[in-house]
């Protein structure tokens, strides 16, 4: 049994779902795309490519050498495949989570996050540097438990396809009670949301159940305002891929004790200038307009 | 496949070109900047705004004394606290440079506003 890689097959259908998206909203329906911003998500989304040409064997050979020493021998064959997928989209939901509250991985998955607009672009703007972040290493237990690696890694791929199509504000909520179990773009734009009670809900891949289970889940009330905590102010792809790690690195140099170094380096986003998501939350109340009294533009 | 890549990225972002996603954020009045910044900043309580001549970035005071800065980018708007910003006032105009790395420096045309707003920085 061989497997095809889900993501390769799947781009055709990318760009066309990103063209009909773009005639749908430009016909009047929600959502919104900036050129640049576009341009910017898709060589993040190209750059990710390239470096999983670079370092994925790697990647893969630990694997296989680690499946020496799995569990139990389940076996490739079609009826396995179910019980992976729901497995590796739950080892998803766990690195997810992590890499919201570690900002060693947050530095990777920032990356995903740092655009203000949330379409079908967005899906694709995808770290350069998950292998530095060793994001791989949540998927090593299904390894362990003796899923064979091709398996996994065309489960892993069938997620991502899957999440390609809900970062979209074209669709509203989905039918048949469809909310209540899976991912949808309506839990996924609360994910993508800075509005504070937004902020670190919404983890599951393809499955919301986890969130549920694991008292994470937050449905979407009102329009959320997408991006990061500190929006980019460029869109240079360099920049978009490095500043969470050179911003680990600056705080790393000015720590001034070894606890203030693990803080620099694992702990919460936003834990050094005192900006996590639970100290904003806590900062935050009902918003209303503000009374401004000065006149502008200047007389 | 690379150079398919390559293709349908070129072509997404001329599409996109194309059918006019290149709007700019403009600031239209001063309540538009205490807007952003109230809900960019979870606490801002803005009560004054200053909105440079361009309409692309301006100045907001909160209550409590924080200043903020709110700029342009691409057809949305950066907010940042003012904390330890270099600033220089030349004529009316107040150029600010963050110490925040990536973040350009950011000029603002406020008229006789801007020596006021330079003291309070």
């Amino acid at each position: 049994m061989t497997f095809p890689d889900p993501v390769q097959l799947a781009i055709p259908a990318f760009i066309i779902a990103m063209m009909l998206e773009m005639f749908a909203i430009r016909a009047g329906v929600k959502g919104q795309y900036e050129w640049r911003d576009t341009g910017t998500s898709l060589a993040m989304g190209f750059g990710n490519t390239v470096a999983a040409i670079l370092v994925g064997g790697s990647i893969v050979a630990s694997m296989h050498w680690l499946a020496q020493f799995s569990l139990f021998e389940i076996p490739l064959v079609w009826w396995v495949v179910p019980l992976c997928f729901v497995a590796e989209d739950f080892t998803y939901y766990w690195f997810h989570r992590t890499a919201h509250r570690v900002r060693w991985f947050w530095a990777s998955h920032i990356i995903h996050h740092s655009s203000q607009h949330y379409n079908l672009s967005t899906a694709l703007r995808q770290t350069w540097t998950g292998w530095l972040s060793l994001s791989f290493i949540f998927r090593l237990p299904l390894v362990v438990l003796g899923f064979p690696v091709e398996m996994i890694l065309f489960c892993a791929g069938l997620n991502l396809v899957y999440q390609f199509f809900i970062h979209t504000e074209v669709v509203g909520k989905l039918p048949f009670g469809l909310e209540h179990i899976l991912n949808t773009p309506s839990h996924h734009r609360v994910h993508h949301g800075t509005n504070p009670q937004y902020l670190d809900q919404n983890y599951g891949g393809v499955f919301i159940i986890w969130d549920r289970l694991f008292g994470t889940f937050t449905p979407e009330i009102e329009p959320p305002r997408y991006g990061i905590i500190h929006n980019l102010a460029t869109f240079n792809p360099l920049w978009v891929a490095a500043h969470e790690w050179i911003g680990i690195a600056r705080d790393a140099v000015r720590a001034r004790s070894p606890a203030g170094l693990v803080t620099a380096l694992f702990g919460p986003p936003g834990a050094v200038t005192g900006e996590t998501s639970d100290s904003i939350r806590a900062a935050a109340r009902p918003f209303v307009p503000p009374i401004v009294s000065a006149a502008s533009p200047a007389e | 496949m690379i150079w398919t890549s390559l293709l349908g990225i070129v072509t997404l972002i001329g599409l996109a070109w194309a059918l006019g996603f290149r709007a700019k954020a403009r600031l239209v009045s001063a309540e538009t900047a205490a807007a952003e910044a109230s809900s960019a900043i979870p606490g801002f309580d803005a009560y004054e705004a200053a909105v440079s001549d361009d309409t692309r970035a301006a100045l907001v005071a909160a209550r409590d004394g924080r200043v903020a800065l709110v700029r342009s980018f691409g057809d949305r708007f950066v907010v940042r606290l003012l904390r330890n910003a270099e600033s220089r006032l030349e004529g009316e105009t107040l150029h600010l440079r963050l110490l925040e790395p990536g973040f350009p420096p950011a000029a603002l045309s406020l008229g006789h506003q801007a020596a006021r707003w330079a003291a309070r920085l």
